[in-house]
């Protein structure tokens, strides 16, 4: 009764409240808009590359062919031809282009010759063949890559790697030619047989769960769950600068001076932003499922555990309302509750792995983002929404947002019950 | 007029980090039935004896009985019996008046019928009737006055204590919280009142007490404390003679 009208009491108070209504509802909805949008291109960056290289074929033979074919059909690398190489080279400078790929004049040629020489060299071994017939003194065979000093990392790799990969292919396709003739040397077989190398061994991905279809880590998989916790975490806002208001205006002395009325105070205000988290949280998500796709994002995808997204909700939502009720009680002023609250959430967030993946921080704040509480909910969504884990798989995070709920609502009540008697 | 309702022996309460106690061995008992007023200048201690008295203090020495239990030991159940106005308008401002007074009720665990009955009859007594549904924050200083004695006296206390409770209010609210604490005199309900309006106080106590630093200087009937102290034409005079003429802060 007492805490069903505290809840009420609370209630008319949030919802007259037109900027506690804002930070709770709106800059949520639009902190996970923006941050999804932004976080977008640096996800496509890891998952979904489109890498636009100027490509000069001074070579004019087969070689550059096979290159742009390889990579055509790969897909993430778009030759654009440029036979001008000083413009190609100044494309690349100013940072216009990312990369280009020269192949200078002659390297077919070359490549044939040192295929022929490398297989000559072989029958001279098995004493096929004379010896001095072949040429030992052929060039070393260059490809040119010109990369932007800004280019990232993993774009330079990719690159680099694809075209070995496609000039190991040719090569190991013309070893195979120049084998076939140099056997059938003597034979009246003259047909050369297609082989292809690249079809011997090919890696397929598998999905771990049946249920789940392909599905990545994208910029709304990770940023709806990863800013909807961070919304519920700044409940403490509302939650901090309504108790302290109250004391501050007298009408929590009043309640002090009601016998026996500490607990449902903690417990209603406890409960109304505990119901307040979850609302968001259902916002947040009907954002990630309706509003996403329209701004040309990917749509959210929930997994198919929904009592385990549930029940991770609701012990976020506990967490996050438990911290937020100890700021509460034990900061004396709003500008000392608000200011550690927002920055100490904000820490929480980076260390949980809100901005960034906690797979790719320092080792040491690896080992810290442990003891974050944002990190052991953004674990359990990750898994729910991408692994499709069990409810059981989840437990040890469940029961860590938990434990720190209560431990929280434990400190918040002994503070609060230790300051209504001055000793 | 009869025993006891507040006992009082050598109560002492020294705040930390302070030199000299808040409350200094005051020994002083409070009939039941009475208007007692608690005066003194600022920082005479008398907001200390509320809280000790409501039991949101702990004393360093002495004794506190209230309705015949000990407030260091039974505050919550005191707590239960006594309704206090404080000097703050402890109201929730964004909450209308009718809300306030249904939410305070509600924790008080009475029913929702009695709530109901008592909000009419005592936003009817204090003239706020036709403010029921409006915002606390809209109202003038004495309104909110009036509205934060009703918020004590919902649960039908048997001691009232009021700290200032018509400081910042027009005449017309003060009278009007005056008579009405006079009619809850007759109906048999105690009341501590400390105010500085002297004129007031002696105009309505029973009995009063002038504290100074912490200090019991004088307590008595007004017209016994007054016989005593003849060279006095009326209690300011006295109060300033008791409690000297420097500026207190």
């Amino acid at each position: 009764m007492k805490i069903l009208a505290t809840i009420q009491k609370e209630f008319l108070l949030l919802i007259r409240d037109l900027g506690g209504m804002a930070l709770i509802f709106l800059m949520p909805l639009m902190l996970v808009v923006v941050m999804a949008l932004i976080q977008d291109a640096p996800f496509r960056d890891y998952q979904e590359m489109k890498l636009e290289v100027l490509f000069a074929d001074e070579d004019k033979d087969s070689l550059g062919q096979k290159i742009e074919n390889a990579f055509e059909t790969a897909g993430n690398i778009q030759l654009l031809h440029e036979n001008d190489t000083a413009q190609l080279k100044r494309f690349v400078l100013s940072g216009k282009y990312k990369a280009a790929i020269i192949i200078p004049k002659g390297t077919s040629a070359m490549l044939r010759r040192k295929t022929h020489n490398l297989i000559s060299q072989l029958f001279a071994n098995l004493g096929k063949e004379d010896s001095t017939t072949f040429d030992n003194k052929s060039d070393g065979l260059r490809v040119n890559i010109l990369f932007d000093p800004a280019i990232k990392a993993n774009y330079k790799q990719v690159l680099s790697n694809g075209l070995e990969k496609v000039i190991a292919n040719v090569q190991s396709e013309w070893i195979l030619d120049e084998l076939q003739i140099q056997l059938s040397e003597g034979t009246t077989v003259k047909t050369k047989s297609k082989i292809d190398l690249t079809q011997l061994v090919t890696v397929k991905e598998y999905q771990l769960s049946q249920k789940q279809e392909e599905l990545k880590l994208n910029s709304v998989q990770h940023n709806v769950p990863a800013w909807t916790m961070f919304a519920m975490f700044f409940i403490l806002f509302p939650l901090a600068g309504n108790f302290i208001k109250e004391r501050e205006e007298g009408s929590m002395l009043r309640l002090r001076l009601i016998s026996g009325s500490q607990f449902p105070v903690i417990a209603g205000k406890f409960s109304f932003y505990f119901l307040v988290c979850l609302l968001q949280f259902m916002l947040m998500i009907a954002v990630g499922i309706y509003l996403m796709p329209v701004l040309g994002l990917n749509q959210l995808q929930l997994g198919n555990n929904a009592f385990g997204i549930i029940l991770t909700a609701c012990c976020v939502a506990m967490a996050a309302t438990g911290y937020g009720l100890l700021i509460a009680v034990f900061f004396n002023t709003p500008q000392q509750a608000l200011s550690f609250g927002s920055v100490s959430v904000v820490i929480l967030a980076a260390l949980g792995g809100v901005w960034v993946p906690v797979y790719v921080m320092p080792e040491v704040l690896q080992k810290i983002s442990y003891w974050s509480p944002l990190n052991w909910g953004l674990e359990a969504f990750i898994n729910l929404f991408l692994r499709g884990a069990s409810t059981k798989a989840i437990l040890p995070e469940l029961i860590k947002l938990v434990g720190f709920a209560m431990v929280t609502l434990a400190a918040s009540v002994f503070i609060h019950k230790s300051r209504t008697i001055i000793n | 007029m009869s025993e006891a309702i507040v006992q009082i022996e050598g109560l002492t309460k020294q705040y930390r980090g302070t030199l000299l106690p808040a409350i200094s061995e005051i020994t002083l008992s409070i009939p039941s039935g009475a208007i007692y007023g608690l005066l003194g200048p600022n920082g005479a201690g008398k907001s200390t004896m509320v809280m000790m008295m409501c039991g949101l203090m702990k004393p360093n020495a002495g004794s506190l009985s209230i309705l015949g239990m000990d407030a260091n030991t039974h505050g919550a159940e005191i707590r239960k019996r006594i309704g206090v106005a404080p000097q703050e308008i402890a109201l929730f401002h964004s909450l209308t008046a009718y809300e306030n007074l249904n939410y305070f009720g509600r924790m008080y665990g009475l029913k929702a019928k009695m709530i109901q009955s008592s909000i009419e009859n005592y936003l009817e007594v204090f003239g706020l009737k036709d403010k029921a549904h409006k915002r606390v924050h809209t109202f003038s200083g004495g309104m909110k006055r009036r509205l934060n004695l009703i918020a004590a006296l919902l649960h039908e206390p048997t001691l009232l204590i009021l700290d200032e409770p018509t400081a910042g209010v027009d005449v017309q609210s003060r009278n009007m919280v005056v008579d009405f604490l006079q009619q809850l005199k007759l109906k048999g309900v105690t009341i501590i009142y400390s105010s500085h309006f002297l004129e007031e106080a002696e105009r309505i106590c029973t009995h009063l007490a002038i504290l100074d630093e912490g200090k019991l200087i004088v307590e008595g009937m007004p017209g016994n404390v007054m016989e005593q102290h003849s060279d006095c034409k009326n209690l300011e005079a006295l109060f300033l003679k008791l409690t000297g003429k420097n500026i207190r802060d």
